[in-house]
């Protein structure tokens, strides 16, 4: 008996590592013949824009994962590197933290893209270090111009060629277009402009401003937030004092979110407005009904989430992250994916090896079709498309509480000039 | 709005804010006083404090500020959640000192000043990674309810934040004051050696002061909560400097003083915004707190207990 149990044993053992073997060689032999490329992801994963930031990630994710899926660049695979962009200290998007991180991609030989950065701020930080090592990086919802601007071209692409792509348009549309909304069917004479003191919301609330005096809105007055401040009540009073129509805040959530619930108690009834930075879940869920009803944001982006073209993508990424929210720059952010993809997908079908500056020159010259229609970018890497999108909040409790579109409907595009 | 609505509309505003200062710099100059060290770890157990009053109200049912109570219901839960934040800060305040502070004591330098940052930094970092960044929607069962003076308006939880915190003050004057443990800390305060020799167990008085200092911040994390209706592991920072400064403009380690420049610092607050510009708030606060340290350095109401140099 014991003997019959030592030799079953035995063949066992021999089984087992015959088997290994196998998959041993098999494995090899995969590894062989598949090449990798490396992509970075940086976005804000820690502090006040993570939420938003994660909802970002998962879209360039699900792009990568699909492509390798179903083998899309043939004889490579695409491996991610995931950078965090927020820290501690800074509470939301760090840019030196973002200046770190691209010194590392950049020091990578393997990574020959990125997605992100989330904020404009961290752009700043990226783009002359991109620069410098010809590394292109494509953005789904920075919106700042001056890190295109070509009159600024020496501080943010100091080696000439474009590495900061977009698949927003910037807020040299994004404040102006909604300035002539707000006058168009706001009705409004007279404003108040506040930001957040980041690179974002100045740039943001200057572009409003200056739009906005030229189409014979006054500015009533025009101050800074300290986003780590606790309280705004004493600029709200000061606001509140001077009777503007409206309250326009350009800036993210870290002030945003409270803002938007002191702006509650103290002009309840005002009109009030901002970018993108008030438009998402940390909005939605930090500001939280009833303080964040009737606040008006934008999109630097067409409005996709609802669109028929995009109803096949909701179901997948709802079933891959298990229902977790979505926005329109989850699908930016799935389009900037989807334009590394094909650039690398075309370096790969001319027989090269795809590195930093073939796949940037490729990126350059892309005819891509996204979710959001056919994308390609100007020679300082700006969409050619430039439609800015207009949300209002309103609370809809028979929906979902977490769902944007639901919370916080489409009502329209602002246009590039005023309509009346 | 005329100019005094403004005006009188921005006092009610910077009182609010100099109350919360005043609660927190307490804190900082109770612990001063007594062993001469600057609990950097307060700003975060004040934050943590605003945690522990979300917790306890949504563990009694509340969610956002969409349920209501009124009457004698609202000031049972408010002081029921008050007693278990205080609480539950004072024992954390005990714990730190036990742990991280009293293996120091004795121990000359900046040292146990550089652990009391190290405390700060480990409560932030756990409130981060354990309930995230996000910042939250507090959970407040206080009703809109407001006043009209003139075209101001004075709301309810501006006058819940002077009421509580003024209680909260009075009780300390008056335990400090006339009690047996106040007057060994009074003691401990003067001399630690002739207050040990008169047979004041010194490690109980400290032990006391981080209760009491830590269950005051817990108190005003609370209040804070309730007050903006969010929290954020990030709310110490900027309270808390500006708390100290307060304690620094009051002359730290003097009780009325840090309640007074708590008001005072909260009144340049909200009419340096109004009548300068918001962002030139926090230059024209640290000035204050630089021409303070060059100029008078035992603040504008002096130590209450003499130097021991």
């Amino acid at each position: 008996m014991s003997q019959y149990r030592f030799v079953r044993g035995g063949l066992k053992t021999v089984a087992v590592l015959g088997v290994a073997a196998l998959t041993g060689l098999i494995g090899l032999g995969t590894a062989h013949a598949q090449k990798t490329v490396k992509v970075g992801i940086s976005l804000p994963l820690t502090g006040a824009d993570a939420e938003d930031a994660l909802h970002i990630k998962n879209g360039a994710v699900m792009a990568f994962d699909e492509a390798n899926a179903a083998g899309t660049i043939p004889g490579y695979k695409i491996d991610i590197v995931v950078y965090d962009s927020g820290t501690a200290t800074a509470g939301q998007y760090d840019p030196a933290q973002a200046a770190t991180n691209t010194k590392k991609l950049v020091a990578d030989p393997a990574v020959v893209a990125n997605v992100g950065p989330q904020m404009s701020g961290e752009g700043k930080a990226m783009a002359p270090i991109l620069s410098e090592a010809n590394l292109a990086t494509i953005t789904p919802s920075s919106t700042n111009p001056d890190i295109t601007n070509p009159a600024m071209a020496a501080q943010f692409k100091p080696k000439g060629k474009a590495i900061y792509f977009r698949t927003v348009t910037t807020d040299a549309y994004q404040g102006p277009n909604m300035a002539n909304w707000m006058h168009d069917k706001l009705k409004i004479k007279s404003v108040y402009v506040l930001d957040d003191s980041g690179a974002y919301g100045v740039g943001i609330a200057d572009s409003f401003q200056k739009q906005a005096e030229k189409i014979g809105i006054k500015i009533l007055g025009r101050d800074q937030l300290n986003p780590k401040e606790a309280d705004y009540t004493t600029v709200l009073t000061k606001i509140k004092a001077l009777k503007p129509d409206a309250l326009y805040y350009g800036g993210v959530g870290q002030a945003g979110v409270k803002l938007a619930k002191q702006a509650y108690d103290v002009v309840p009834n005002m009109i009030k407005a901002g970018g993108d930075g008030m438009q998402g879940q940390a909005i939605l869920k930090g500001v939280g009904f009833p303080a964040v009803e009737g606040w008006y944001c934008t999109n630097a982006s067409p409005h996709t989430t609802e669109s028929p073209e995009a109803a096949d993508w909701v179901k997948r990424y709802q079933a891959k992250f298990n229902n977790a929210p979505y926005d329109d720059y989850t699908i930016t952010s799935y389009d900037a994916a989807l334009v590394v993809i094909d650039a690398i997908k075309r370096v790969v079908a001319t027989g090269a090896a795809p590195n930093r500056d073939n796949v940037r020159d490729a990126m350059q010259t892309a005819k891509v079709k996204t979710i959001q229609g056919e994308l390609s970018f100007d020679p300082n890497g700006d969409l050619l498309t430039k439609v800015v999108s207009v949300f209002q909040y309103h609370e809809n409790k028979a929906g979902p509480a977490d769902n944007l579109d639901v919370q916080a409907p489409y009502i329209g595009v602002a246009p590039e000039t005023p309509q009346s | 709005m005329g100019f005094f609505d403004v005006l009188l509309q921005q006092v009610i505003n910077g009182v609010s804010l100099g109350a919360m200062y005043a609660l927190l710099a307490l804190g900082f100059t109770m612990v001063y006083g007594i062993i001469e060290l600057i609990n950097f770890a307060h700003f975060n157990v004040f934050m943590v404090g605003s945690f522990v009053g979300l917790w306890v109200f949504e563990a009694m049912g509340f969610s956002g500020q969409s349920e209501v109570l009124y009457g004698l219901p609202l000031i049972g839960v408010l002081l029921a959640g008050l007693v278990v934040v205080m609480l539950a800060t004072g024992f954390l305040g005990v714990a730190i000192e036990r742990i991280a502070l009293r293996p120091l004591r004795g121990v000359s330098g900046t040292a146990p000043m550089i652990t009391t940052i190290g405390v700060s930094y480990i409560l932030f970092n756990l409130v981060l990674l354990t309930v995230g960044a996000n910042t939250l929607n507090y959970a407040n069962p206080l009703p809109k309810v407001s006043w009209d003076i003139g075209q101001a308006t004075l709301r309810l939880r501006e006058v819940l934040l002077w009421v509580v915190s003024f209680a909260l003050m009075l009780g300390l004057h008056y335990f400090v004051r006339y009690t047996k443990m106040g007057k060994a800390m009074q003691a401990t305060a003067q001399d630690q050696e002739a207050a040990r020799m008169m047979g004041v167990d010194v490690d109980r008085v400290v032990v006391m002061a981080f209760f009491l200092g830590s269950a005051l911040a817990g108190a005003a994390g609370m209040i804070f909560g309730l007050y903006y209706n969010y929290t954020s592991f990030i709310i110490g920072y900027t309270a808390g400097l500006r708390a100290f400064t307060a304690a620094v403009l009051g002359g730290i380690g003097n009780i009325p003083g840090a309640m007074l420049g708590g008001v005072l610092i909260g009144l340049i607050e909200s009419l340096g915004g109004q009548y300068l510009e918001v962002r030139w708030t926090d230059v024209i606060i640290f000035s204050i707190l630089v021409l303070v340290l060059v100029f008078r350095p035992a603040g504008l109401f002096g130590r209450a207990a003499p130097s021991k140099s």
